[in-house]
């Protein structure tokens, strides 16, 4: 019986040419985001090699320098791109792709390829994931509004019943009908797919391959939820035009209005900073109270002395066996570097405090929680740039406290005179990012994937109790 | 039934019919939330910039304070050798937060808005660290009033129109209402004036809402001009929608129908058009590479550095009067500033390109802009607000320029090791974007609201037209 639903549907909406317009369009749109978002990822890991190397060479070659003033020019942390934002950058637009190691700061990600971007590009994003998320469910809203309602309004319903068609089986062919419509959108995922493997791995992401699976079950839940809830919505209600207009409005606030509202409402009540603000506190409270005049600062640095002077058994700073400017810089980076660990860690906190109150707005909008889902898996998320950022901020750490090193060592009186040359820059260490796990991924959105499982759930209910419903208001009408 | 009777009808069902009810308080609370939240982005904005600039005049007077010293003698010249260096300028550069950058957020959120212009930068590091906001954040973009324009407004009025008609017929009694002396034409621009006439009042109470002191600012005199073409462009694409959804209503299809082709219109409109624009003008004209004019301004700075004896070297050639014996400051001032300068002029041809090929972007989307209604009115409002790219991107080059000129202005006094006295730092160039005139602005938008509006009129005509042999088909019925 159900196959003979499924092919009846089928039949139906192969006549129907809103259906095959709509699917043809949104298959063109995702062979296009495809291939949009495979160009995008190939020249962004180009242009990153070639600036890895550039780097690379620049340092090698900088000849005799002090490594102090070496430490100030440093060296940068290219962000890599992964292979799955073919399929979904995320955040990626949005968030800095270079980190300048220098000395005595922490700077934040620079060059955001939004401040290239056109005024519109926040408007709608030419990417698979963008594609799938806004043109899937209302593919499963045009597919299955009409499903129960329809039946009703042409009389057909009664007939359905008298048939001995169970309202379970009406319901899951005409579920299976749709998402097998739906399913026909595949091939401009796997374009994206293959387009994606045939770039570099330069992230190695881990896990790529479960990843990939992930994304694929999130969206398969996501297109099932609209589905079910239309079937739904379209056995409740009287007519399939108010099934129509309730479900558009769904989809327009869930995919369109609720994710601005979400992320507005998340950035006041839990603000970022202000940058300029920001910038020179940073820039204050990591310097002024070490290097600076007041009396604590003075203190501070006569302490250093004290003890350094202790710990070699000399009386003065000429006497000691190292170069004493060397060691007052590592003690000026590891004071700021408890200072930058405060900050940021407020500037980090607030942003996961809006992604928190965006994640409550997810209840209303399963495109929310699904969009945390796939650019969590794809590693182009919040949370993956802040793993970059903070490995980039270990490495700064360490290669500050070599080039402080060499001149504690090797400075002797001529401390800032002292000069480095290409023998002793070649042997430093280049930045290895290593990317999480696909367990500390799935760990950040557990809750978006529960949510995403709940919609499923609720409207899967809310179609299997209302078809149920429409078949008992028809008998006893 | 009169036209009165009609309209004494539909005002009572805007009060009592539920739909239409939610529908219009839902638009209030989205005009209103949109309004109070631009408001305050915009404080915040003047806040910043005032702040800047006040930290930066304090520190400049503090600096001009002692050069007057030593030269009222209240200091002695060799107790403050630094006392009006030359090579420490500095000057604040601020843009103007747009006038109403309360209604359009535009790129105003990912641009910088503040730059202490200091000789020790090079051009391309002349914007501070501003790059911490949110991502979050930033990619969603703002709920702003224009987006409540370009998105909600349309939907609201799809939504308490589509079945304006159709409802009366599929009920059966479109035939009883045309009995009365009234034609089809009457009683759809009846209709329709009251239910559009509520979503325009709206949006007219939310603007006049803005301009309450303390909420988009005080500068009320200077938003008026402003808010008189933002209104005009967002009045324009008012009508083209109602324009479309007359004509769409005038086909005489079904209710669902029509709502599906309305639908349609709006997804095309808001969410095709400017993501198929956004990509196609991104891939035509692709920015260079910015992680490439890093690695080459890097490359610059550090060849520079290696080769400053040559450098110094070519200066003392050029100018022969700067070799003063009495050279007192450290020679790494001028160094520094040489060095700067070197990469300034290798790094000024690269950033010319990116405002080029911005350039030619813009130039592209103001060509295809009237291809998607949405894009052209989202880059009107944004103009008129003062919160465009282009606006943005020539502030840039104006802090780019300013500095030029600075160095220009103290290079003798800084290659001489000369203090600058009293009379050349005031008669130093102050920063000061030119902005665009309320005349110019006008100039721009006029052709795009010209296209709306002629579109409307001749959509509007069509759909007149289409009613009135409607009627006439009724009648012969």
């Amino acid at each position: 019986m159900i196959k003979a639903i499924i092919w009846k549907e089928l039949l139906q909406y192969r006549r129907d040419g809103r259906v095959m317009s709509v699917l043809l369009i949104t298959l063109a749109l995702g062979f296009a985001a495809a291939v949009n978002g495979w160009s995008t990822v190939e020249t962004l890991q180009r242009e990153r090699q070639s600036a890895v190397q550039s780097d690379r060479d620049t340092w090698d070659n900088q000849g005799k320098k002090n490594p102090h003033t070496a430490a100030h020019f440093s060296r940068y942390a290219f962000q890599p791109t992964s292979n799955l934002a073919v399929f979904d950058p995320g955040l990626k637009d949005f968030m800095g792709s270079a980190i300048w190691l220098e000395a005595h700061y922490r700077d934040p990600a620079t060059l955001r390829a939004v401040e290239d971007a056109v005024e519109i590009q926040r408007f709608a994003r030419l990417t698979p994931a963008w594609i799938l998320q806004v043109f899937a469910p209302l593919l499963a809203i045009l597919l299955a509004f009409a499903g129960i309602a329809a039946e009703r309004e042409r009389g057909t319903l009664r007939q359905v019943m008298s048939s001995g068609v169970s309202p379970q089986h009406l319901f899951v062919g005409k579920a299976i009908a749709a998402l097998c419509i739906i399913a026909l959108l595949a091939p401009s995922v796997i374009a994206a797919v293959a387009l994606a493997a045939n770039t570099q791995d330069e992230m190695g992401l881990p896990g790529a391959g479960l990843r990939l699976a992930g994304i694929v079950l999130a969206y398969a839940i996501y297109i099932g939820a609209f589905t079910f809830a239309a079937i739904g919505i379209s056995a409740r209600v009287a007519k399939s035009k108010t099934a129509l207009v309730i479900l558009v409005g769904f989809w327009a606030a869930s995919v369109v209005f609720i994710p601005r509202l979400a992320t507005d409402v998340g950035s006041t009540l839990s603000p970022a900073p202000e940058a300029t603000d920001f910038e020179a506190r940073l820039s204050s409270e990591s310097s002024s109270p070490f290097w600076g005049s007041s009396e604590a600062a003075q203190q501070r640095r006569a302490d250093i002395e004290t003890e350094v002077l202790a710990q070699y058994g000399v009386d003065n700073i000429a006497d000691l066996p190292i170069n004493y400017d060397g060691y007052l810089l590592q003690e000026s980076e590891e004071f700021a570097n408890g200072v930058f660990d405060r900050m940021y860690d407020e500037l980090w906190g607030a942003y996961e405090d809006q992604a928190d109150i965006v994640r409550l707005f997810s209840l209303v909008s399963p495109t929310l929680a699904l969009s945390n889902i796939s650019s969590a898996l794809a590693g182009s998320d919040m949370q993956a740039h802040r793993h970059f950022a903070d490995s980039a901020e270990l490495f700064r750490r360490d290669f500050v406290r070599i080039l402080n090193e060499e001149m504690i060592e090797n400075g002797g009186e001529d401390g800032y005179g002292y000069m480095s040359d290409n023998d002793f820059w070649q042997q430093n260490p280049d930045f290895d990012y290593q990317p999480p796990t696909a367990g500390d991924v799935l760990s950040n959105v557990w809750a978006d994937i529960l949510i995403l499982l709940a919609w499923a759930f609720l409207a899967y209910q809310l179609a299997s109790r209302s078809v149920r419903f429409s078949f008992k208001q028809e008998a006893m009408a | 039934m009169s036209i009165q009777a009609i309209t004494a009808q539909e005002k009572r069902a805007l009060k009592t019919d539920p739909t239409q009810l939610v529908l219009l308080v839902a638009f209030l609370l989205a005009c209103l939330y949109a309004v109070l939240q631009g408001g305050a982005y915009r404080q915040t904005q003047v806040e910043m910039t005032t702040s800047f600039t006040e930290a930066q005049i304090e520190r400049n007077t503090a600096w001009r304070d002692r050069l007057v010293a030593v030269e009222t003698g209240t200091t002695a010249p060799e107790d403050d050798r630094w006392a009006g260096l030359a090579m420490d300028v500095s000057f604040p550069a601020t843009i103007t937060p747009g006038p109403l950058s309360d209604l359009s957020q535009g790129v105003s959120d990912v641009k910088p808005a503040a730059s202490r212009v200091s000789l020790w930068r090079s051009v391309d590091r002349l914007f501070g660290n501003y790059q911490i906001q949110s991502p979050i954040d930033t990619a969603a973009g703002a709920f702003d009033l224009a987006f409540v324009v370009i998105f909600i407004m349309p939907l609201m009025m799809i939504a308490l129109s589509y079945d304006v008609l159709s409802e009366d017929r599929e009920l059966g009694r479109l035939g009883l209402i045309l009995s009365q002396p009234i034609s089809v034409r009457q009683l759809v621009t009846t209709r329709l004036k009251v239910r559009f006439g509520a979503v325009a009042t709206i949006l007219l109470l939310s603007l006049l809402v803005s301009l309450l002191p303390g909420l988009g600012g005080d500068d009320f005199a200077t938003r008026v001009p402003f808010l008189a073409v933002w209104l005009l462009v967002a009045g324009a694409y008012f009508l083209l929608w109602a324009a479309v959804i007359v004509w769409a209503i005038s086909l005489n299809l079904k209710g669902e129908t029509t709502a599906l082709l309305l639908a349609g219109l709006w997804i095309v409109n808001g969410l095709v058009g400017p993501a198929s624009l956004s990509a196609a003008a991104e891939s035509l004209y692709p920015t260079p590479s910015r992680l490439a004019f890093l690695s080459e301004a890097r490359e610059a700075s550090a060849e520079a550095y290696k080769s400053q004896a040559d450098i110094m070297q070519g200066m003392l050639l050029d100018h022969p009067d700067l070799t003063a014996e009495n050279y007192s400051i450290p020679e790494y001032i001028r160094t520094s500033f040489l060095v700067t300068r070197t990469v300034d002029e290798a790094v000024v041809p690269v950033l010319q390109r990116f405002d080029d090929v911005q350039a030619e972007r813009r130039q592209f989307l103001s060509a295809l802009q009237y291809a998607s209604p949405a894009v052209l009115t989202l880059q009107s409002l944004n103009l008129a607000a003062g919160t465009d790219l282009n606006r943005h991107v020539a502030f840039e080059r104006s802090v780019r320029n300013f500095k030029q000129a600075v160095a220009e202005a103290v290079e003798v006094k800084v290659l001489a090791g000369e203090r600058l006295s009293l009379a050349d730092y005031d008669g130093l160039p102050r920063f000061r974007h030119q902005e665009p005139s309320i005349g110019g602005i006008l100039g721009q938008v006029g052709l795009p609201v010209g296209f709306l509006i002629v579109v409307a009129i001749l959509l509007g005509a069509i759909a007149l037209n289409n009613l009135g042999r409607l009627q006439n088909r009724i009648r012969e019925s």
